[in-house]
Order: structure tokens, then C-alpha cells, then sequence
């Protein structure tokens, strides 16, 4: 597991800006379900993690469900939620959700690899359906490990940190 | 009342799917009185594990004791009423009340009360010796699977289940070990509470259409959706379910088919009775989803989990929680054999996050259509709409196809082959009879006063 190595780098550093278009970039593919060219970001390797959060008392040492999550996914699981989303009959997503992925807080960390950065980002998304239904919400963050390769740069890791236990959306129809 | 009548004849007003005057007579008479599950002994495995839950707006908690013991207490502190354990999961000897420290030990036994001798006299003022925090009314254990009712007159949870034990088992039950659970994802979706117990229960119709993505992208082996009118539902005791045909074979060769290791099928031909057995080897069902009166639903599914033509069978149980006529908190756990090789229950996870649960792809489809039946159900139309929910019923109320003979289906219960919603009339038929039954008040209970 690749490991932060120092403290954040400077704004005006080359690597964060880097990590910082890229998250910026993704986002936009995220919002226009692009899901397809957003595939072509991900590692053959990717982990892609949500566990689910669960409140424990203070000092417990864990917050979150053992042995559970939202998402623990693969490229083979991924891209066939992707494929799915592709065929005429995903009727969850016909009309489409209106998405925006609000991104914040966005730090890099050097590793000890060169070809390797970690991206700690905030997201909020918002997630409307139809003409008058309430829209949904998910408060997360993101710890993303963005990786050098001859197709760019890509996506290894991603562990999401939802901020609910018991999410206010309808499903996990999206990405985060 | 009319409603119930005219949903005893498989005829449905589309208001009972959000009304809050139908909503608050399930609260009282249907949530009033039958059993809930509320945890699985997996999850409190040690002394002092806890979970909590809810029946409605009552919270539990859900406890192992020091001795062992699972308790279920009333998560309200006996002196202001403050809950006394705020988190969801974790491990305590005692429950100490945040407001003024009124602490109980984990079997709900009241041991500390601050001041007892100068603010109340000690005994003499608060009779504290055998004070407990409130037990749930009834509390029975099957499988592991730990269910209260509300109701201190309750039958015993085995006579509730009736006949239905027997396809429990098979969710619960492949080992003598049992099931371990895992979860719950929790998610709150703003439809009826019914919609999915009835889905679950018997609507094999709806997998053809609803899924066709999920076959499209080639999660299964086969074109499995189309084969559904194939498989059997059947109803039994308070629950009933779906179950997929088989190609021809052995016991063995059929739980192979869909991806059960020979240890796990060894350990199910010691585990299971000859009938049970029957039902997969002889009749070639094998079971899929189901639910048990009133909201508790099981499924078990195999699909793909890698780019390759195996497919890894996975089970899950869900609660549909009821928050509102029109809102419900969907609790969904992964289950799996506890004696089941460590890589099949990593590759049976993969498989169960990839089709249910919050993310899952049947459970996408699923939950976007229930959300849009419950918004529409709340107009002045919908009073006027009784859906048809009669499929496999003639004008005269016998049925388009016969009923499966013993030969042909090992199981209790009634079958039949293909599509039909006799499983759904059997759900809201039972739904009818507790709604029709007033519930009388229970007891109050004095908290430390003189006899």
C-alpha cells in the first residue's frame, strides 16, 4: 500500500495541479455520465471502496459496518455497471438523474513512488430525478491514489468516506 | 371495511400503497403485534455486543449479555426517558443514561442510580431492586435469527412461522453452524413498505422486463430472466417465495450449477431433511427470492463475478422498515454459510454487492419503479383505481394452472409453475385479517412506585 510521504504539496506544485485538474476533469465526465471515457481513467487494477458508515461511540476504534459496504468493486464489477447503464433497459437512469458532483478541499501528497500521488477531496453531490421530487444529497470524501502510466494518468484507488449512516437517495446509481 | 375486501378478492386499491390513515392502522395492528426481526445472533457474536434497532419509531436494543444471553431492551432510560445507547453497533457492560446517570448493566438490570439514598430514600422511596429496562414484550430466537413482537400474548415465533421454516432454512441454514450476517447497508427510498414485501413474495413477472439490463450485460450464464416462468413460487405458513427451474440432475449437480463448492453441498445433505432436499435434487427448484409476513424478504441469486462462465451463488436478507405511508428505510444484509471457505464468501460478497443491496443493479430498477408507484398513489385518483392483482385467478376464482402435486413439489405450502400473484394476495390477504383486528392497549408498567 502506497503511503504519503511529507505533508501536502504547495498549491502551486506542479503534481497538485496535475491531481487537481484531473479530479477536476473527472468530475465533469461524472456529471455528463459519461461513464464510458470515464472507464478509460481507471487502472486494470482499480479498487474502488465504500464502506458503510455506522455511528459507534466515541473511542470505539471503528465506524463502520465490518465486513460491509456500498461499493468494493473491481474493474470486472465496474465496468459492468458501466455496460449496464449502456443497454436501453437501465430504467433507473431513464430519464436520466440531473448530477453534480461538487468538488472541494482537494490536497496532494507525494509518495514514495514517483509515478504515484494521493488525492484527499470533499464532494457533494447532488442527485435530482424528475420535475418535482426531492433531490438527494451525498456528503462524501475521497482518498484516491492517481497513478503514472503510459495512458496518463489513472485511477488505482478510490475509498470513499461517506458522511451518513443511512443514505437519503433512492440507490447508488452513480459514482462518487 | 370495504378495502379489505376488496383486496381479499385480488382486487387492490392503489391508495394503500400511501394513505396515512391505512399507515397508521399497519403501525397498530399489523407492526402492533406480529414478529420483527430485528438482528441476527452473528452479529452480537461476544458478552456485551450490542446492536441497535427499530421496530417503527420503538428503539431497541439488541444485547448479548455476560451470561450469553441475546436481550432485546427498550432503549429508553426508565427516569426521563432519555435513550441509553446512541450508537448503532458496538460492546458495553453497562448502558449509562447521558442525562443523569442512571447506568443499567447489559442484561437491562438497573444498578445505578446517583444519589439513591438522599434524593429518594432508598428503597423505601424508589423500589429499585428488580428494575429493568423494558424488555421487548416477546422475544424468540430461529435459525440465529432473533425476532420481537410487541405483543406480550404473542404466538411462538415457530408458530408464526408456520410452514414457511421449512424454505427459511434454506437461507439460514446450510450448515449446522448457520449464517453469518453482515451489514446492514441502510437507505432510506420513499415508497410504500408493501411494495417490495410483495415483490419479494412472488413477482417472478416482473424479472423478464425490470432486468432485462442486468441479463443484457451478461451477469448470468444464461438469458435467465426469460426462464423465470420456468420456476415455481409458492406460498407456506406466513411467507412464500420464488424459485428458478433447474436443467436436469442430481442434488449435487444442481447446487454445482449454480456454484456451491462439494464441502458446502455435503454439509447442506447433513443439514437438510429429505423433503428439503427433495425440492432442489427430485423437483429441480431451486429457491430465489421470498418474503415473510409482514416485511422481511430473503434472496438468493448467481451471478457472474468475474469475466469467466462461473457464477457463485450469494443470499441476503432485508427488512423493509416502515418510516411513513410513503417512505421506508430499507435494511439489507449480506449472508453467508459461517463453514463456507473463506474465498467463497469473498467472491459471494462480490456477487451480492454487484446485484442488491444499495448499489445493487436489480435492486437499481427495482427501487426506481416502487418510489414512482407510491408518489402516484397519494392523488384522489388512485381512490378511484383497484389495480388488478388477480394474475393466475379465473372470473370464477380458480386458478389458470393446477396446483403442484407432492410428486412435482417436495415442499409444504401450495405451488404452482409460471407467473402468477397468488403469493402477493396471500401477503395482503394476511395483511387484511391483522388490519380487521383491533389491538387492545397494552398494560402500562409504574417504574419504581409502591405497589
Amino acid at each position: 500500500m502506497t503511503a504519503r510521504s511529507g505533508a501536502s504539496l504547495p498549491f502551486d506544485d506542479q503534481r497538485h495541479l496535475l491531481a487537481h485538474r484531473w479530479l477536476v476533469d473527472e468530475t465533469y465526465l461524472l456529471d455528463a455520465q459519461n461513464y464510458a471515457a470515464w472507464l478509460e481513467l481507471l487502472a486494470e487494477d482499480v479498487r474502488y471502496l465504500m464502506p458503510v458508515r455506522a455511528t459507534t461511540a466515541l473511542g470505539a476504534g471503528f465506524d463502520t459496518a465490518p465486513g460491509m459496504a456500498h461499493f468494493d468493486e473491481d474493474k470486472y464489477s465496474l465496468s459492468r455497471r458501466v455496460a449496464r447503464f449502456a443497454t436501453e433497459h437501465a430504467w433507473t437512469e431513464d430519464p436520466p438523474s440531473r448530477l453534480r458532483h461538487h468538488l472541494s478541499n482537494v490536497r496532494t501528497f507525494a509518495t514514495d513512488r514517483a509515478d504515484e500521488l494521493l488525492v484527499d477531496s470533499a464532494v457533494l453531490l447532488f442527485r435530482s430525478r424528475g420535475d418535482v421530487r426531492e433531490p438527494a444529497l451525498v456528503s462524501y470524501g475521497r482518498q484516491d491514489l492517481l497513478r503514472s502510466t503510459s495512458d496518463g494518468w489513472l485511477l488505482a484507488l478510490r475509498s470513499i468516506t461517506v458522511d451518513e449512516s443511512v443514505l437519503r437517495i433512492q440507490n447508488l446509481a452513480v459514482f462518487l | 371495511m370495504t378495502v379489505l375486501d376488496d383486496v381479499r378478492r385480488g382486487m387492490i386499491p392503489a391508495h394503500i400503497y400511501n394513505d396515512e390513515d391505512i399507515f397508521r392502522l399497519e403501525r397498530d395492528r399489523v407492526f402492533g403485534r406480529s414478529w420483527q426481526f430485528v438482528a441476527h445472533e452473528s452479529e452480537i457474536p461476544s458478552p456485551g455486543d450490542y446492536v441497535v434497532r427499530r421496530v417503527l419509531d420503538d428503539s431497541f436494543i439488541v444485547v448479548r449479555d455476560e451470561q450469553g444471553d441475546v436481550r432485546v431492551l427498550f432503549n429508553m432510560c426508565l427516569h426521563r426517558g432519555m435513550q441509553v445507547c446512541r450508537a448503532e453497533i458496538g460492546n458495553a457492560s453497562h448502558f449509562r443514561c447521558p442525562y443523569h446517570g442512571w447506568s443499567y448493566r447489559n442484561d437491562g438490570r438497573l444498578v445505578g442510580l446517583p444519589f439513591y439514598r438522599d434524593a429518594y430514600g432508598g428503597e423505601s422511596g424508589f423500589r429499585r431492586a428488580g428494575q429493568t429496562l423494558l424488555p421487548a414484550p416477546s422475544l424468540d430466537i430461529y435459525n440465529g435469527l432473533i425476532f420481537v413482537s410487541l405483543d406480550a400474548d404473542a404466538p411462538p415465533l415457530r408458530d408464526y412461522l408456520g410452514d414457511f421454516a421449512f424454505y427459511l432454512d434454506y437461507y439460514t441454514r446450510q450448515s449446522d453452524a448457520g449464517i453469518e450476517l453482515r451489514g446492514p447497508q441502510r437507505w432510506r427510498i420513499k415508497a410504500n413498505w408493501k411494495i417490495g414485501a410483495e415483490n419479494f413474495a412472488g413477482d417472478m413477472y416482473h424479472t423478464p422486463h425490470t432486468h432485462t439490463s442486468v441479463v443484457e450485460i451478461g451477469l448470468f450464464r444464461e438469458p435467465k430472466a426469460e426462464k423465470r416462468k420456468d420456476g415455481s413460487t409458492y406460498w407456506a405458513g406466513n411467507g412464500g417465495g420464488t424459485t428458478y427451474k433447474l436443467p436436469p440432475g442430481t442434488f449435487d449437480e444442481r447446487l454445482r450449477y449454480v456454484g456451491y463448492p462439494d464441502e458446502m453441498i455435503a454439509r447442506m445433505k447433513e443439514t437438510w431433511s429429505a423433503a428439503q432436499q427433495k425440492v432442489i435434487g427430485e423437483n429441480g427448484f431451486m429457491i430465489s427470492a421470498a418474503s415473510l409476513f409482514p416485511n422481511l424478504s430473503f434472496v438468493h441469486n448467481w451471478p457472474k463475478v468475474a469475466d469467466s462462465d462461473d457464477v457463485l451463488p450469494f443470499m441476503s436478507l432485508r427488512l423493509w422498515q416502515p418510516v411513513s405511508a410513503d417512505e421506508t428505510e430499507v435494511l439489507s444484509w449480506f449472508a453467508v454459510d459461517k463453514q463456507a471457505p473463506e474465498q467463497f464468501k469473498l467472491l459471494s460478497y462480490k456477487a451480492y454487492l454487484m446485484c442488491f443491496g444499495s448499489s445493487g443493479m436489480f435492486e437499481q430498477d427495482d427501487v426506481e419503479n416502487w418510489v414512482s408507484m407510491t408518489s402516484t398513489a397519494a392523488g384522489q385518483m388512485a381512490r378511484r383505481l383497484r389495480l388488478n392483482s388477480r394474475m393466475g385467478l379465473l372470473a370464477d376464482d380458480t386458478t389458470v394452472t393446477e396446483a403442484l402435486g407432492s410428486d412435482e413439489f417436495a415442499g409444504p405450502g401450495t405451488a404452482y409453475v409460471g407467473y402468477a400473484e397468488h403469493n402477493q394476495r396471500a401477503l395482503l390477504h394476511r395483511w387484511a385479517d391483522y388490519l380487521e383486528q383491533p389491538i387492545a392497549a397494552a398494560d402500562p408498567v409504574d417504574i419504581g412506585a409502591r405497589p
